[in-house]
């Protein structure tokens, strides 16, 4: 529910109705018509009620004017979430040829207001699309970052700037930032790729980077599945496997699993992607048996100890892997036989 | 195994039934900023109220009427025969810019249809056992397709909007209802779903976008309705997907990773594992206490968290999210159109009529 304090003060005390204003004297309301029975009825507060019967005269009559314009704003200070007054009011500004450098002004002041609303962030593209003006967009997404890190819109709008006007220069320091001060920000890690997958993209020389970077992250924190993930995908990039190069990765496994405490819980994305490895060197035809074995140990622990929510997966996990790896020696020893 | 709570937590089946009634009568003014999406609040009560196997609570003419308010905010061709305003043809959410037509010829300003509209104001009628025999289907079809995107995303309306998954999910529902897949270019479709899988398996809103759970929803959902999910993913996808959507188990679910749970992800990511044939993997118990302890038992209805207020979308999918593990006495809930599988062979009757 958005938060409705903002509307209901305010400038509540000077309010004055626009039935009651004589600039309006010559528009007639046109009431709502929600039919005899309506469902889900809102109790509009009355000074919505008269914006919108407002409004909808104004649409009604295509009337095209500023007061039209400072209409809107009120609409929308009442609804932010009505996307055909937004609409009503693009078609508004390209008519009156309305200063666009002051829309930008006004569209980011609703956003810091309703961050997570879908419209304000599609009229503010079109406003810098229609612009062609991109200068302030990384800096204002930044600062809606700064309160909510992950705001999947900020995100959104923040990939279509650097994409569209080619701003990739400086991402990926920023996107360097944001994991440097939370490390389980999994947007930054997304963007992370987002910036290599457009640019450089993962040649070998930014795979073996990537992959350094992200074992050191690792290191911090092993149980962060966001930098697994990000592990995996890069691999996925390149011919030697998740093991990487030189086997760099899967050493770093063993290594870490060596150093594991005893007795104590053992990151779960480190041992899936232990027996992820295991099955890879299988489907290769290597060591099949005691790698079969080693790798059901491993489904084992996750579903007893380590990963206790996901233990019916681990068995899943385990059973397809006997089936897949079991049977083929069964039918390599029959046709030996 | 933690034995204590889930078994002493009851769903306070009485009160959500109360809580949608009085939302479905009046909600309150801060309620505002869903006035234009009123259809869409409509259809989280009534099919919250069907899971809760408590439609009796409307009378014939109540039922008859909720109907009507339905229809009624159908925007329907003016002129039989194919034409341009057959583009605008579909629900709209409210009657907030519903115009008398004056009798003329020319279509209302701003009356058009808007996608998740059509989707839940169709799956709405279905519910309250109409029969659909009041929609064009092949103008709603028309309306459907006039919102496809080069990139074979949807936007919501015509009116300018973002073009996103949530919209190709809401196309793909409303052609499989119709039967009518003339409402897409499908090839196009699949395209921008599979463009939109991340590097960590799950999907996002679109390309290069972070993986997230209603939108891999949306994508799964989608790719299912068209009978294209075992089809377009390979075997490695499939099951990256599946841990992916695995691994947002917390207790209740997350969205991404490394976000805190919330209540409408049991429904999103739990009918995604539905649809890949895996989700007796979850732990159930763990995930009907994080759901039960999501619900007010005082006023009635769920919220996204533990202690915060309740809202009709997340009563819905709390409720749907519970259903999905068969468990209380719910209706069953079917993971890819998002209804009871009672509304759904409805549905599946009137597509009969259909055919012959
Ligand atoms: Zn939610």
């Amino acid at each position: 529910m958005a938060d409705s304090s903002s509307e209901e003060h305010g400038d509540e005390s000077t309010w004055v109705f626009y039935k009651d204003r004589p600039t309006w004297k010559d528009v007639t309301p046109v009431p709502q018509d929600d039919g005899p029975y309506p469902v889900v009825a809102i109790a509009y507060s009355e000074k919505f009620r008269d914006v919108y019967d407002y409004f909808r005269a104004v649409l009604k009559s295509k009337e095209k004017s500023e007061r039209a314009l400072k209409l809107t704003k009120d609409a929308l200070d009442l609804n932010p979430a009505n996307y055909t007054v937004w609409q009503y009011r693009r078609e508004l500004l390209k008519s009156l040829n309305s200063d666009l450098a002051e829309e930008l002004r006004y569209v980011w002041q609703m956003i810091e207001d309703n961050p997570k609303n879908y419209q304000v962030w599609h009229h503010c593209r079109v406003i810098v699309d229609w612009m062609q003006d991109p200068s302030k967009e990384l800096v204002l997404t930044e600062a809606i970052l700064e309160q909510d890190a992950k705001n999947y819109h900020a995100w959104q709008h923040r990939q279509w700037v650097v994409r569209t006007f080619n701003l990739y220069d400086q991402e990926l320091e920023f996107v360097s930032r944001l994991i440097e001060s939370d490390i389980r920000n999994n947007s930054a890690w997304n963007q992370r790729y987002f910036v290599i997958n457009n640019t450089t993209l993962f040649t070998p020389e930014v795979i073996e980077r990537e992959v350094n970077y992200t074992l050191e992250k690792i290191k911090i924190a092993t149980f962060n599945e966001s930098a697994w993930n990000y592990l995996r995908g890069v691999l996925e990039q390149q011919e030697n496997g998740l093991a990487g190069k030189d086997n760099l990765v899967k050493k770093f496994c063993e290594e870490l699993l060596d150093t594991s405490e005893k007795g104590k819980t053992k990151s779960p994305y480190l041992l899936a992607y232990v027996v992820d490895l295991l099955e890879e060197s299988m489907g290769r035809g290597e060591d099949v048996p005691q790698n079969l074995e080693k790798a059901l140990e491993i489904c084992k622990s996750l579903s007893s100890t380590h990963d206790t929510i996901r233990r019916e997966y681990w068995n899943y996990i385990s059973q397809s892997l006997e089936k897949k790896f079991k049977k083929g020696n069964d039918a390599e020893e029959m046709a030996v036989s | 195994m933690p034995s204590s709570s889930p078994v002493d937590m009851k769903l306070a089946k009485c009160k959500h039934v109360k809580y949608f009634l009085r939302n479905l009568k009046l909600m309150p003014a801060r309620a505002s900023s869903y006035d234009s999406t009123r259809l869409a609040l409509a259809f989280f009560c009534i099919s919250g109220l069907d899971i809760l196997k408590s439609l009796d609570v409307f009378d014939e003419a109540e039922r008859k009427s909720t109907i009507d308010w339905i229809y009624g905010l159908l925007v329907e061709p003016i002129s039989p025969e194919r034409g341009d305003d057959w583009d605008r043809c579909g629900f709209m959410g409210s009657s907030t810019f519903k115009f008398a037509t004056d009798g003329s010829n020319e279509p209302s300003p701003y009356s058009s249809g808007h996608l998740t509209m059509t989707y839940t104001g169709l799956a709405t009628l279905l519910i309250l056992g109409d029969d659909l025999s009041r929609v064009n289907r092949r103008a709603l079809s028309a309306g459907v397709r006039a919102l496809q995107q080069e990139n074979g995303s949807f936007c919501a309306s015509l009116e300018g909007s973002e073009n996103d998954m949530r919209f190709v999910y809401c196309a793909a529902a409303v052609c499989y209802i119709l039967q009518d897949w003339s409402g897409m270019d499908v090839q196009k479709a699949v395209n921008y779903i599979l463009n939109s899988i991340s590097y960590d398996y799950g999907f996002g809103e679109g390309p290069d976008l972070e993986a997230h759970g209603g939108t891999t929803y949306c994508a799964v959902a989608a790719l299912s309705l068209m009978g294209q999910l075992e089809t377009c993913l390979s075997s490695k996808q499939l099951n990256g997907l599946r841990r992916w959507c695995i691994s947002r188990q917390m207790s209740g679910f997350q969205g991404r990773p490394n976000k805190p749970v919330d209540t409408c992800y049991s429904f999103w990511v739990g009918a995604t594992l539905k649809l890949l044939g895996v989700y007796h993997l979850i732990d159930y118990d763990q995930n009907k206490e994080l759901l039960l302890s999501s619900q007010d038992s005082t006023i009635g209805g769920f919220s996204k968290w533990v202690d915060s207020d309740p809202d009709p979308m997340h009563t819905f999918l709390g409720l749907g999210g519970l259903a999905l593990m068969s468990d209380e006495d719910l209706e069953e809930v079917h993971p890819g159109l998002n209804m009871s599988e009672r509304a759904l062979s409805h549905l599946h009757s009137i597509h009969k009529k259909w055919m012959s």
